[in-house]
């Protein structure tokens, strides 16, 4: 419990110096939110008017204690209202979050699924023998590093123009809330597995090198049989570490998915938090993804014993990620 | 006012490659009924696009296209300016005001029976609180004032249905002013909120009194208006009279331009605001159309900060207008839809001048004026001045129309003649902050649209805009001549004084060689054919009173 302790603790401070070196990134800039949304030319203010705003959001006040008065609110739970709209941050989180969380856990679901399945065909034994499988097992192996180049934005816009513009299979915009999901999920879920299915190739690859496996395969296990009893198992362990690191793209693509796909979500929030400079929910972003981010890989840390008996031994100190890399 | 973000996904820097217009070529035609006009239809849901959410819809605030595009459809005003002819014709107000001789009080009758959707009556009263907030804001709710209403004093109840407002310097643009959108009428309660409380997730507690109201709302991704049964009292001049046509209009964000455009294309949504040029050539595929709108106000310019130490030369002004070439920039980046500019306003805009002869392309005179002026080129081709190198930095117009691609073009053409030009980088808020510092911003690239003769004051005058940056913050005045022809403009009143004073100004600007006007600046809309009806305001903000779908 120690260890768990300890980690908590470290995600902490994680997310103190996130929100400092955010707040810090965000004042070093020109301008500011009040400017952005006041200092338009767009609103014709003169310079005096400009002032009276500023000083009505308490931006013209040292930047220091602007930090300490938004650091303290956020302890007390509140996020503060987003300067661009005046909307409550919470309200927008609480209208975009869900949305999001949707769609990340399909698109990861969908990438896992997708990235299993090529890296078990690709490895298949069976497909040694003819040349015609052994093209298809190079085409496949191929596969992964082609999708894993290919941006989000371009993918999504592809997808749209040929599933939704040219075969008018699913409509893009103002579509029912499956419908509205299979092109985005489909757009995030290909460069999130195509790293995932090269990490399982491999690791499936190097598994089945081991001496044990042609013992037990001279035993007479099936192939199946190796594959879900011993393979499965020792080859799952980098892929979970990857698919916690995963996470952040998985944000970066939700920004551009939503963006694309006009879908209301955290990503779309961001980006337009971003073009108005609109520090309030910026922040509340950076602290959100961070709070996901570190607990997702406490949890993909956690599951290390769990899959692998190997890490389960007291006397180590913590299982590391170090230590479930050496052991495959 | 009104701007145009171009900023979709592109802003975050994951510049999409123009590749990827591939796909969607010819197949225009799919699914559209081809439908002919003929006598209007009422009911129907229509599907709208806009490339950005709106972020309030506090009238004053309304320039932004998202926020005027529903403030137009949700108020009424007191007065309403014919699109085509500018002329100002009744609406809430039963007539043209009465003026005192020097335009500084003025009088409106109101019409009796208009409400507001909760029920309330438009009366004096409420009248006179719209405008007591519109023309003086309150920054303690952030609240700001309307940039169209100018020396605004106080407005009286004279009786239930007249109301009358007094300045502290003549006004001669206020009739103009409360047709905007700027000034849309709001029910007294709805005057009563604070700035938070005009933003997203408050549109349905918004009371107006126009053809549409607001009936459901997510935040960031799209809102519905559905018609008000009893509205009866549209400007005579429109189509119709009663309600409009449509049952409901449903606004949709669609900020990445290839969506957009795709979607209606293919039947998917009726109508989408901001087809960028390269675009519009699918329009013009059968059932669909393209709709250019005029903005009717200073027209897409570059104007030269004279007070900077490369600039104070007019020599050096006029060289670079010779240098320019405006007809490259209009036939390389843009369409038919963006005329080249003949003087500082858009030829049907309020007090237009052509000023074209003053615009001519010559680098021959070009280079001839730049060694006039003392510019001698250096080893590397960058022409120099005292050991200080030509380098002009030009802001980046992010709301307007391909302005890296206008800047990168200049800066091809002018390095021919030794002429250094940076693209300040950096978003809205960085471009702000930089346009008004001195030293920053050399050239200044902008628009400015609204129609009344205040317009060309708005855009260069040293207590508005101050595109030439003529007003340092120190409140030093460069060209305290400049700033006396503007001021002129906002407070002559009568009608041929403002022309007069508007004509001397745009004089002024061509023959100081103080803008380089590049284009009259459209906003283009691409619509499914059943679209019937659509029009738009004064500065092409969408109109849906008389829009009705066939088929």
């Amino acid at each position: 419990m120690a260890y768990v302790r300890r980690r908590i603790g470290g995600a902490l401070l994680v997310l103190v110096l996130a929100f400092i070196a955010a707040y810090i990134l965000l004042a070093a800039l020109p301008g500011d939110a009040v400017l952005a949304r006041y200092g338009n030319p767009d609103l014709g203010l003169t310079a005096a008017q400009l002032a009276e705003i500023r000083a009505a959001y308490g931006a013209d006040r040292p930047q220091l204690v602007q930090f300490f008065e938004t650091a303290g609110s956020f302890l007390r739970g509140d996020l503060g209202y987003s300067i661009q709209s005046g909307a409550a941050v919470s309200a927008l989180l609480a209208e975009a979050l869900p949305s999001t969380l949707t769609l990340a856990a399909l698109g990861l679901v969908s990438a896992v699924a997708l990235a299993v399945a090529i890296a078990i065909t690709a490895t298949h034994p069976g497909l040694r023998g003819h040349r015609a499988a052994r093209a298809l097992r190079n085409l496949l192996r191929g596969l992964p590093p082609l999708m894993v180049s290919l941006p989000v934005f371009w993918i999504g816009i592809v997808l749209i123009q040929v599933f939704s513009f040219q075969l008018g299979l699913v409509p893009v915009l103002n579509a029912g809330p499956i419908e509205s999901l299979i092109l985005p999920v489909a757009t995030l879920a290909i460069p999130i597995a195509a790293p995932l299915a090269q990490v399982l190739i491999r690791s499936i690859d190097e598994v089945l090198a081991q001496p044990f496996v042609s013992v037990a395969r001279a035993r007479g296990a099936t192939n199946t049989w190796l594959l879900s009893r011993t393979v499965a198992r020792n080859a799952v362990l980098p892929a979970l570490t990857m698919a916690g690191l995963l996470f952040g793209e998985l944000v970066g693509g939700a920004v551009v998915t939503e963006a694309v796909f006009g879908r209301m979500g955290v990503g779309q929030l961001t980006a337009q938090a971003v073009a108005a400079r609109d520090t309030p929910v910026l922040l509340a972003v950076v602290v959100i993804s961070t709070v996901v981010f570190v607990l997702i890989n406490l949890v993909v840390d956690l599951l290390y014993p769990v899959l692998d008996a190997r890490l389960r031994r007291s006397d180590a100190a913590a299982p590391t990620r170090r230590a479930a890399v050496a052991v495959r | 006012m009104p701007s145009v973000s171009r900023r979709s996904a592109l802003a975050l820097g994951l510049g999409l490659p123009a590749l990827m217009t591939l796909a969607s070529c010819g197949n225009g035609s799919s699914g559209s009924d081809g439908a002919a006009a003929g006598e209007p239809q009422q009911g129907g849901t229509l599907t709208y696009l806009e490339p950005q959410t709106w972020t309030t819809l506090y009238p004053p605030a309304g320039g932004f296209y998202p926020n005027g595009g529903l403030i137009n459809n949700l108020t009424d005003r007191l007065l309403y300016q014919n699109p085509e002819t500018l002329a100002l014709e009744p609406w809430i107000a039963t007539a043209l005001p009465e003026v005192n001789e020097d335009a500084t009080e003025y009088t409106f009758t109101l019409r009796e029976g208009a409400s507001y959707s909760d029920g309330t009556l438009i009366d004096a009263e409420n009248v006179v609180k719209n405008f007591d907030l519109y023309g003086i804001g309150d920054p303690e709710r952030a609240l700001t004032v309307s940039e169209a209403i100018n020396n605004y004093d106080h407005g009286e109840v004279v009786d239930a249905t007249t109301v009358k407002f007094f300045f502290s310097a003549p006004s001669p643009g206020f009739p103009q002013a409360v047709s905007t959108i700027n000034s849309g009428l709001l029910s007294s309660a709805t005057l009563d909120r604070s700035g938070e409380q005009f933003g997203p997730g408050n549109a349905a507690d918004l009371i107006a009194s126009g053809p549409f109201v607001v009936s459901a709302e997510e935040i960031g991704t799209q809102i519905t208006l559905a018609v008000r049964e009893d509205y009866d009292w549209a400007p005579a001049s429109l189509g119709h009279e009663g309600r409009a046509y449509l049952d409901e209009i449903v606004y949709l964000v669609a900020s990445e331009s290839s969506v957009r455009v795709g979607t209606v294309t293919s039947n998917q949504a009726h109508i989408a605001r901001q087809i960028d040029a390269p675009d519009e050539a699918q329009f013009e595929a059968d059932g669909l159309v393209l709709y250019a709108a005029p903005t009717n106000g200073v027209n897409n310019s570059l104007s030269f900060r004279f007070r900077d130490p490369a600039l104070e030369d007019i020599a050096t002004r006029q060289a670079l207008i010779a240098a320019i070439d405006r007809q490259a920039i209009v036939d390389t980046l843009f369409t038919a839809n963006y005329p080249l500019a003949t003087g500082a306003l858009g030829a049907k805009a309020l007090g237009y001048v052509d000023t074209s002869e003053h615009y001519a392309h010559d680098p021959a005179l070009a280079a001839t004026l730049l060694d006039e002026a003392g510019w001698v080129a250096g080893a590397d081709g960058t022409r120099a001045k005292d050991g200080a190198p030509l380098t002009l930095t030009f802001n980046e117009a992010l709301p307007q129309p391909r302005s890296r691609e206008v800047v990168t073009l200049i800066q091809e053409q002018l390095a021919e003649l030794g002429i250094d030009v940076q693209l300040l980088p950096g978003d809205q808020a960085t471009q702000d902050a930089a346009r008004a510092e001195p030293g920053k911003v050399q050239v200044y690239h902008s628009m400015v649209a609204r129609s009344d003769y205040d317009v060309i004051k708005s855009q260069f005058s040293s207590d508005n805009r101050n595109a030439l940056l003529n007003g340092h913050p120190d409140g030093t005045v460069g060209d305290e001549e400049l700033d006396a022809l503007f001021a002129q403009i906002a407070s002559t009143p009568d009608e041929e004084g403002r022309a007069e004073a508007s004509a001397a100004a745009q004089a002024h600007l061509a023959e100081q060689a103080l803008i380089l006007p590049l284009f009259e600046e459209p906003q283009v809309y691409g619509h499914v054919d059943a679209v019937q009806g659509f029009s738009t305001e004064s500065v092409a903000r969408p109109s849906f009173y008389d829009t009705w779908l066939a088929g």
